[in-house]
């Protein structure tokens, strides 16, 4: 199922909209917010928070990490 | 004999009458007078500071505008951009556009507190308040024709507030909360006591000095003169809160100023603190926009709040740590957005970021890396890679994206209710919208409107839908200006 999410990356000054197929990981979904910000070049590893703050398993997919429409995650990158 | 002024002055304020043929209820209803509804007994007390006749508004307006226009015709029109700054000239574009309209509406306002407003006195400072703002919008328009000859793009002076523009659509919802969907009470409130009192000294005084060492003498006179005129009308908000407080409503005249403040701040920081420190040129600021806030606003604000002993708006600690931050983010938003708006947007060169880490200590710290990255991007791929092509998330109640506070310290936060998600950028604007959800449940941000397919996803469908006529309209970096492909004719199949 098509959702759409609101993602803050700790790098990045604005929240992004990202309209997802739900069925994809919450890895490649953070791939796709830092992406789309200003220094995807940068690399190091993604921690993926909920709005609540608890870490999301980034093998899960977006619909078994709780993620529906409208929701908020936030993207730590660390070097 | 012939009365002199202040024989006769109290009974013209003050021909309240007794309605025989209908109610009081009725005359003024609770939906559009305010609440609490108070018998006009109540009411009686209600006096302004500065009192003036309806000769003495005459004869001060015309002479204020004959300085203005006195100012228009030395510089002649084919003069009126000459040693102006091009940020500076786009900061007035910014301006207009915001601000002109605004002030229209703002004639609704004082017209709907002239016939409702619950005391003779009221309704009396209320008209003098129409008639400025009628002034401060004609005003405007009148100089921002004259500049269309120079710059199309003036023309959004007028055109700006009828556009679905998301900057504009993000003042229309605050000018329709505060005042064109208010009672005359709350109005009084809002727009007066908070709004006039509170935040118009910011944009028209701080402007006024910067217009000066801008060289900007027309845009100077102008907004100093109309700031005469919100200094005059802002005072209804004084005895109306007062009388308010007289009568047991303390709670909701506290709501009142906590959501107004947090409401205008929200947009002065997008307005003014952006144009501020990164349209007007360094020799002409002043202090910072912080420092305005500080003592131009927060100050006063202080005063107003201890003379009637309410409180601090609760949100306060969070106000004060976004005044070293907002603005600053927002310009970012602003300039990776900046075909989206009808201004250019500038980048801070050496100077001016040297001139911002003199004000804001961390900001280089902050932002100079963000900045350095647009730079080099413009450097590898021109503008294409400086520009953000995603949508940025918009806050359910103020309508800006949601970027506060600063990277690495962001405030969003959502709220589920009938079944739909909410998103804030923060626990204040959240605040605001829980208090009064059916007021703003209904209502789409350009966002959410893009996500149900009830406006255009593709950037150039959603230009149009704006209102903007891309390239030539659209907002651009204000040095570098377009790529030049960016003017060749779109290729057809």
């Amino acid at each position: 199922m098509r959702v759409y999410l609101f993602g803050f990356a700790s790098d990045d000054f604005v929240g992004r909209v990202i309209v997802t197929p739900d069925h994809r990981t919450v890895a490649q979904l953070a791939g796709q917010l830092v992406a789309w910000g200003l220094a995807p070049e940068q690399g190091g590893s993604l921690t993926v928070r909920n709005e609540a703050g608890g870490i999301l398993d980034p093998a899960a997919t977006i619909a078994q990490a709780g993620l529906g429409n409208g929701d908020i995650f936030k993207v730590e990158r660390s070097r | 004999m012939v009365l002199r002024r202040d024989d006769w002055l109290d009974i013209a304020r003050k021909v309240d009458w007794t309605p025989r043929y209908v109610e009081e209820r009725e005359l003024f209803p609770q939906e559009i007078s305010g609440r609490p509804w108070l018998t006009q007994d109540a009411w009686r007390n209600w006096n302004e500071a500065y009192r003036t006749t309806y000769r003495e508004y005459v004869a001060t307006q015309r002479d204020k505008d004959a300085a203005v226009l006195g100012v228009r015709a030395a510089l002649s029109k084919p003069r009126l951009f000459d040693d102006l700054d091009p940020g500076w000239v786009q900061l007035v574009k910014f301006h207009n556009g915001a601000v002109a309209l605004v002030e229209y509406a703002g004639a609704v306002a004082e017209l709907r507190m002239a016939r409702f407003g619950r005391d003779s006195a009221w309704r009396t400072m209320a008209t003098l308040g129409a008639l400025d703002e009628i002034r401060h919008t004609q005003i405007p328009l009148l100089i921002g024709h004259d500049l269309l000859a120079h710059d199309g793009n003036f023309d959004w002076t007028h055109k700006a507030f009828h556009t679905s523009q998301w900057v504009i659509l993000a003042a229309r919802h605050l000018f329709d909360d505060m005042f064109l969907a208010a009672d005359a009470v709350d109005l009084a409130i809002q727009l007066n006591f908070v709004f006039e009192t509170g935040f118009t000294n910011l944009q028209f005084m701080a402007m006024a000095a910067m217009a000066d060492r801008a060289h900007h003498h027309l845009f100077e006179k102008t907004v100093a003169s109309i700031q005469t005129d919100e200094a005059r009308h802002a005072q209804i908000g004084h005895p109306v809160l007062r009388t308010l407080l007289e009568n047991g409503s303390r709670e909701r005249a506290q709501y009142l100023i906590d959501k107004m403040w947090w409401r205008c701040w929200r947009l002065f920081l997008a307005l003014s603190g952006t144009a501020m420190e990164y349209l007007a040129p360094v020799s002409a600021r002043t202090r910072s926009f912080k420092e305005f806030m500080t003592e131009w606003v927060t100050e006063q604000f202080m005063k107003n709040l201890a003379e009637f002993d309410l409180e601090k708006p609760w949100f306060w600690d969070l106000f004060i740590e976004e005044l070293d931050y907002a603005h600053h983010s927002f310009q970012l938003g602003l300039y990776t957005y900046r075909t989206t708006l009808w201004f250019d947007v500038a980048m801070p060169d050496r100077a001016e970021r040297e001139w911002l880490t003199g004000k804001y200590p961390q900001w280089e710290q902050t932002y100079g890396a963000l900045w350095d990255q647009l730079e080099r991007r413009w450097e590898d791929g021109g503008e294409a890679g400086t520009l953000a092509y995603g949508l940025p998330a918009l806050c359910n109640l103020c309508q800006l994206p949601a970027l506060f506070i600063r990277p690495g310290r962001n405030t969003a936060c959502t709220l589920e209710l009938d079944g739909r998600r909410y998103l804030f950028c923060s626990e204040p604007c959240r605040w605001i919208f829980q208090q009064e959800s059916s007021r703003f449940a209904d209502h789409h941000s350009v966002v959410d409107r893009i996500v149900a397919g009830q406006a255009p996803g593709k950037l150039t469908d959603l230009h149009e839908w704006m209102g903007l006529q891309a390239p030539v309209e659209t907002g651009k970096d204000l040095r570098r200006g377009l790529d030049p492909w960016r003017l060749d004719p779109v290729p057809t199949a």
